[in-house]
Parts: structure tokens; C-alpha cells; sequence
């Protein structure tokens, strides 16, 4: 954008220019500045050519100058020590992406920290800085959109646009139902499966800050626009604005279960794990429950909550006579174990079940890894919570 | 013409409400229900393999005659109590051994057995089936009910009198001749048990040669200084009574390995740990296990649980026994003792249901099979609660 209006200002008697094109729709204002000496160039030209320059335009060039600066700094920066960071591994600077950086950074700089975004990191300075909106106004200091004094132009006119759409949706279908014509059913807009993007996203995109009023108004609009008979003409524009729902079961495969000397089909699930227990599981059909854990039956288990936790998925899926189980399990203590050889079995087991099943195991919660783990003792603290008696005198 | 449309009636088994009869001796009364885990014969001598699986009822009588002084499993005596019947499951194993008692050449040396199994699969309650059997068929019966009280948790302990550096368990020795007493009350009765040879206890007691076997054991029982010694000299009497025809023996040791196990918790006055064969008493139950003397059966079991928590690595009987031990015992017979079968589990299960022990509920049998690993002590553990 701001370089578009650089044009402008450099070459304001050439007709075809971008600047002129952007004022009209006025698309987008999620432009980044442009590079600094393009900007000094042109900001020498402006002195020399405009003299009346509002004070608004003056800081903002200011502003837009110090910031390139800045960025290009940076920018220098990073790359120079992408080079080290690429000598240091022993690679070529050339070749090295930034998933070479990612991964030098966490070899060189091991963190424990949970906050993932409290550990080291090196990433481009774009992606480190925000972005910030171009100019809104011309050298005059006059904007250039009719919402700017909303104080948020972009938000303004996406809910401009919305009625626009809907006040030419209801025209267009007065003027079907004039002609008799009904709106094509097979071509109904269909929102399933999709929400509305939510509010950090929203501002992301208009690169404006809107509050919670604002947020509601804009999705009542878009219902609006929805429940319309012909908002499929205007498809485009409304998707813009939906996501994906959360991706249903990530499609984890079963895997084909393997068959042994016997003819008998079975799965191995490795690496199951639950709070420091590690183990894995063999389901072996067909079978007649069978249980054998570290070479032992189900008494492995002292505690009748452990012996249930594992047959809990059998008992599930009611396959508790039709599979025989082997399980080998190490570290942590009884329920930890029995938490990691439930999960095996539930994983295991989808490679014998219909789809249904699996969508209800998975509502159950069984296909889920528990990753909750024992909370470290604070110091100063009686527990990882709990505070010591506290006593006023 | 009304009496066959009513047998007819009563052959489909129809709702007897949809029926309107004529006098009230018209009306049928409801069958017995035919129990397929109750075992319809309740004396062990004519058990046979048909009744596997099978519920049998001990009396009242029986019971408190044999079983009144120890010899059944706490968990299963409280059990017992609640259902308010003392109904023991006719086993495989215990079926073996009563075949084998019935078909055995008492002419030939004693013939020993050694229960083994798992933790709780029924070798005690499987050695009492085999006592109640051995009951019915005149035996002359030396039980011992859990060697692991003398060796794990004895009473009172003091030295021995009459052999240096051995150890006598006097209140546990005469508690056990009491035991032996009650048991065999019917036969010690009879004149003919006559000891072979005169025990002098001390310058004024004294036990002729040719007095009854209970004199001895009612000495134990009176003073119990000498109840030990008693133990040892009975055995020995015992074996002569049996080699020389009077009467047939069997010999039941539940928890034999404790015998040969030398972590005991028997100390002597100097804190110093005794070992087993260093106990009196523990003289005549190896003596009756030899297989030097006839009409006779010994039968033992190995335990686990007679044996400290570190050392409970394997149920099997060389483990159990030791190398002296099982040189000891062998030749022997063993029988496993499994865990329930398919049969057997459904079996008890009705049982438990038809006691209102457990309420039912769709796949109930499934999960608790699971659970429980068909193990009977587990199964009782799981079931308490249901």
C-alpha cells in the first residue's frame, strides 16, 4: 500500500497507477512497509516536489522510515546469523531453511520450559514484529476512506459490504420471483463443517483491534447474509470469512493387522505411554480373552481400578472374549501401567473394528493419550500447590 | 377330559393364570427348580467325575467335627457364614485324589500327594473335600490345618527337656492335639488304637504299654509340657498302629513347605531364629511322611503363602520345598490345582446369584471373569461388593 502511494507521489502524472486502483474496493490494508531506501528516495522527491505536506503525512513518514530502518536492521541481523548458525552445524549457509534454524536452536539451546513460547527461538523479524497498517491518507493528510474517522475503516466496510450484498441479494430475488424462478437448491450454500473465524482472527485479517459488540454484529451480518434464499451468488465473499471446523479424528490409520505362524491376525501398538509407564501391547484374534501382562495373568494388578482399567476398552467394545491381549509394561507405578496398557489395547483394537466403533471409542475418550504427568514440589511450598500453614504470628 | 387339557397345560408351561381350575388340589404346584450347580449328592464317597463343578453340602455336623478347631480358609468361612451353608465346589483335582484313595494298594508304602497351584485356587478347600471323604471312609485322620501357624506365627515357645537344643511350641502342639482329638473323637473311642510300648513323663506320670492311644493325646492336652513330645510319640504309634492293620491312615499337611522353609519367626530366648527341624513337633510330621509304613496316604500342599513375602517367587514344588524337601517327599503325585474353568465359573456364579450374593446385570459373567482371572479367591474379592 505504502508503496503504492510512493508511486503516486513519484510519478503523479502517470494515469495508470496502482494507488488510484486501491482507493476505489480499497481490498486490503494488510500491507507491510516497503524497503527503506525506496521510501528516502521517494521521501527526498516529496520535499522537493511537495511542499505542503500535512504534519499527520510528515510523522508517518517518520514513523514508516524508523520502522524500515529498524527492519532492515534486523533483517541483517537475522541473516547473519543464520550464516553462524549454519557454520556452527556444520552446513551450508546457503541451503539452511529456517527449519535447519528451528532445530539448531533447540540442539544448541536445550529448554525445559513448558511455555513453548518462553524457549529460545530465531525466526525472521517479520514474524517477530507485528505488522503495522500502511498510510490511510494522502500527502494532504486527507484519508483516503470514507470510513477512516470510524476510527476502524476495515471493519466498517466489511459490514458495509455485507448489507451492500444483502440489499442486492433481496433486489436480485424480487426480480426472480418477478420472472417466477425459484433459487437452485443443488447450489445452496452449505456452512456445515465450517464456523465463522474467530475474533483474534478477524483482527489479524483487518489488521484493527474490535471489541467484543463488534465482533457479534459482524457475525449477525453474516448470518444475515447466509439465511438469504440466493447467498450462494455471493459464496466467495462469505467464505472468506469461515474456517474449517476442528479436523475430526486426525486421520490416524490402523494399521492392517499382520498374521503369524498360526494364521491368527495381529497388531502391535509400541510406545504406549501414561505418566512414566512404558510399554506395548500385542492384540492377537482371534482369541478367548486371554490377558497376559509381563508374562503374568490380570492379577499383575493388585488394585481391582487397575485390573478395570484394562479391560475397560474389551469391555467396550465387547470383544472381551474374541482377542487375546499380550502386554509388556515398564517404569512408573500400577496405574500408570494399566493407564499405558489401556490405551495399547483401545489402539490396538481399531484395527478390528468397524469405523463406528472407533468414532465412539474415540468419544470415550480411549484413543486419547492422557498427557498429564505428576506436578513438580515448589520451593517454599508445601506441595506443587499447596502452601505451608500460614499463621499470623 | 379337563385333566388331559391340564397336563397338556402344564406340559407347555403356560401362564397357569390364563387356566381357571376347579378346586384348589387342581392346581399344580410349582417344581423344585432343578439347580445345575447344586450337586444333588452331598456324601464325598459317592462323588465321581460326573459331579465336576458341582456345589456339595458339608453338614453341620461334619463340619463342626472336622473342621472346628481350623482346616477352611477365613475368606470362604465368612463367606460360609453369610450363606449360612458350608458349600464346597467338587473339584477335578480333589476328584483325582479321592479315585486314587478308593483304588489304592494300602498293602504297598504309603502313597504321598502335593496339591500345588497359584494363590488362592482352592488347594486348602480342595484338602478339605479330601478330609471329609477320608472322614466318611474310616480313616484315622492327621490334619494339620496351616503349618505356617507354627512356623510363622507360633504361641509360646520354650527348650525342650528331653532333646538338647530343640524347641518345643507347647500351647500350639496341644492345641493341635485337641484338634486331632475332635477329629478322630469316633475312632480314638474304640479299644483296639493300644500304644505299643511305656512312656514314663516323669517319676510319678507314667503311660503303660497297652493303655489307649487317647490317653496320650488327652496327657498332651493336660499338661502341655509334654504336648510336643506327645505329638512325636503319636506319630510313631500311629505308623505301627497302621503297619500292623488296626487302622488306615491319612496324613493331610496343608502348608507342608513350611517344614523345609528356614525364615520362621519361632526364636529362641537368645533372639536366635530356630530353624524348622530344630522344632519338636516338626519330627513327627516328617516321620508320617515317609513312605516307610503302609495302609496309609499322605497328602500335602505347597504354598506359597506359608512362605515369606520376598520368597514368593514360584508356586511349584521344587521351588517351595527345596532340595531336601523334595528328596524328602519324592516319589510323590502332583496334582495342580488350576484356576476355574469356563464350567466351574459359571457354576459358581449361579451359586452366588441363587444366594442373592451378587445382582445380575447383561455381560456381568464376562467382566468378572476378566477381572478376577477365573483365580476363586480373586473371584470372592470381586464378587464381595456386587
Amino acid at each position: 500500500m505504502l508503496k503504492t502511494v510512493f508511486n503516486v507521489i513519484k510519478t503523479k502524472h502517470i494515469q495508470t497507477n496502482q494507488g488510484l486502483q486501491c482507493l476505489g474496493p480499497f481490498t486490503t490494508q494488510a500491507c507491510k512497509f516497503s524497503n527503506t531506501s525506496q521510501l528516502c528516495h521517494s521521501e527526498k522527491q516529496t520535499h522537493e516536489e511537495k511542499q505542503n505536506i500535512s504534519k499527520a503525512m510528515k510523522a508517518y513518514l517518520d514513523r514508516a522510515r524508523e520502522h524500515d530502518e529498524f527492519m532492515n536492521e534486523q533483517n541483517q541481523e537475522y541473516q547473519l546469523g543464520k550464516r553462524h548458525l549454519a557454520n556452527m552445524m556444520g552446513e551450508s549457509p546457503e541451503t539452511f531453511t529456517q527449519h535447519d534454524v528451528d532445530n539448531a536452536i533447540e540442539y544448541l539451546f536445550p529448554s525445559g520450559l513448558f511455555e513453548k513460547k518462553a524457549r529460545p527461538m530465531m525466526k525472521p523479524p517479520e514474524e517477530v514484529f507485528p505488522q503495522r497498517k500502511a498510510a490511510e491518507f494522502d500527502e494532504t493528510g486527507r484519508p483516503h476512506h470514507f470510513l477512516f474517522y470510524t476510527g476502524k475503516a476495515s471493519f466498517y466496510q466489511v459490514l458495509h459490504d455485507t448489507v451492500q450484498h444483502i440489499v442486492d441479494l433481496n433486489r436480485f430475488e424480487d426480480a426472480m420471483i418477478r420472472k417466477g424462478m425459484r433459487p437452485d437448491k443443488d447450489q445452496k450454500i452449505n456452512l456445515s463443517g465450517y464456523q465463522w473465524i474467530d475474533k483474534d482472527s478477524l483482527e489479524a485479517k483487518l489488521v484493527e483491534t474490535i471489541g467484543d459488540k463488534d465482533y457479534e454484529s459482524f457475525v449477525q451480518a453474516f448470518e444475515r447474509l447466509c439465511s438469504l434464499p440466493y447467498s450462494y451468488k455471493v459464496k466467495d465473499f462469505i467464505m472468506e470469512y469461515r474456517k474449517p471446523l476442528m479436523s475430526q479424528t486426525k486421520a490416524h490409520d490402523a494399521p492392517k493387522p499382520q498374521y503369524d505362524e498360526n494364521g491368527r491376525a495381529f497388531v502391535t501398538t509400541y510406545e504406549c505411554l501414561r505418566k512414566s509407564a512404558r510399554g506395548d501391547v500385542t492384540i492377537r484374534s482371534p482369541g478367548t480373552g486371554k490377558i497376559s501382562i509381563n508374562g503374568e495373568d490380570i492379577t499383575y494388578f493388585d488394585l481391582l481400578q487397575c485390573r478395570e482399567q484394562v479391560i475397560f476398552p474389551l469391555l467396550f467394545t465387547n470383544m472381551i472374549n474374541k482377542v487375546d491381549i499380550e502386554a509388556n509394561v515398564e517404569g512408573g507405578g500400577s496405574s500408570g501401567q494399566a493407564g499405558a496398557i489401556r490405551w495399547g489395547i483401545a489402539w490396538g483394537l481399531r484395527s478390528f473394528l468397524d469405523q463406528e466403533t472407533i468414532e465412539k471409542m474415540r468419544l470415550a475418550g480411549l484413543l486419547t493419550r492422557d498427557y498429564r504427568t505428576r506436578e513438580r514440589k515448589k520451593p517454599g511450598q508445601q506441595g506443587a500447590r499447596r502452601k505451608f500453614t500460614w499463621k499470623k504470628r | 377330559m379337563l385333566k388331559t387339557a391340564l397336563v397338556f397345560v402344564s406340559k407347555r408351561k403356560l401362564s397357569f393364570s390364563k387356566v381357571k381350575y376347579l378346586s384348589p388340589t387342581a392346581n399344580p404346584q410349582p417344581q423344585e427348580k432343578i439347580q445345575s450347580f447344586r450337586s444333588v449328592e452331598h456324601d464325598p464317597l459317592k462323588h465321581t467325575y460326573n459331579h465336576v463343578g458341582q456345589f456339595y453340602n458339608i453338614s453341620k455336623e461334619d463340619r463342626n467335627h472336622l473342621f472346628n478347631y481350623g482346616g477352611l480358609p477365613k475368606t470362604y468361612l465368612t463367606q460360609a457364614k453369610t450363606f449360612n451353608e458350608t458349600c464346597v465346589m467338587i473339584r477335578q483335582p480333589t476328584i483325582d485324589v479321592i479315585e486314587c484313595l478308593k483304588n489304592i494298594d494300602y498293602a504297598k508304602p504309603a502313597v504321598r500327594f502335593v496339591i500345588y497351584g497359584k494363590k488362592g485356587s482352592g488347594k486348602s478347600l480342595s484338602m478339605a473335600h479330601i478330609l471329609h471323604y477320608a472322614n466318611r471312609s474310616n480313616f484315622l485322620v492327621v490334619h494339620v490345618p496351616w503349618v505356617g501357624n507354627w512356623m510363622r506365627r507360633c504361641q509360646e515357645v520354650s527348650n525342650s527337656d528331653t532333646k538338647e537344643g530343640f524347641i518345643n511350641l507347647n500351647v500350639d502342639a496341644a492345641a493341635w492335639l485337641l484338634h486331632f482329638k475332635t477329629q478322630n473323637s469316633h475312632l480314638l473311642e474304640k479299644e483296639d488304637l493300644k500304644i505299643a510300648q511305656d512312656y514314663v513323663w516323669s517319676k510319678r506320670e507314667k503311660t503303660e504299654k497297652g493303655s489307649p492311644l487317647l490317653d496320650i493325646v488327652n496327657h498332651g492336652i493336660n499338661r502341655i509340657k509334654f504336648a510336643s513330645d506327645c505329638v512325636v510319640i503319636i506319630a510313631d504309634e500311629i505308623k505301627k498302629l497302621s503297619n500292623s492293620g488296626v487302622c488306615k491312615t491319612l496324613v493331610a499337611i496343608d502348608g507342608f513347605n513350611a517344614f523345609f522353609y528356614p525364615n520362621t519367626r519361632v526364636f529362641t530366648e537368645k533372639k536366635e531364629k530356630v530353624h524348622p527341624h530344630k522344632v519338636v513337633i516338626t519330627e513327627a510330621f516328617l516321620n508320617l511322611t515317609k513312605n516307610d509304613w503302609k495302609n496309609s496316604a499322605v497328602i500335602v500342599t505347597v504354598d506359597e503363602i506359608a512362605v515369606a513375602e520376598e520368597d514368593q517367587i514360584s508356586h511349584m514344588p521344587r521351588y517351595l520345598l527345596g532340595k531336601e524337601g523334595f528328596e524328602h517327599l519324592d516319589p510323590f503325585v502332583p496334582i495342580p490345582m488350576e484356576n476355574y474353568n469356563q464350567k466351574e465359573f459359571k457354576s459358581v456364579m449361579d451359586y452366588y446369584r441363587d444366594r442373592r450374593w451378587i445382582t445380575p446385570y447383561p455381560g456381568q459373567d464376562e467382566e468378572v471373569s476378566a477381572l478376577s482371572a477365573n483365580n476363586p479367591y480373586n473371584l470372592i474379592k470381586v464378587c464381595a461388593p456386587l
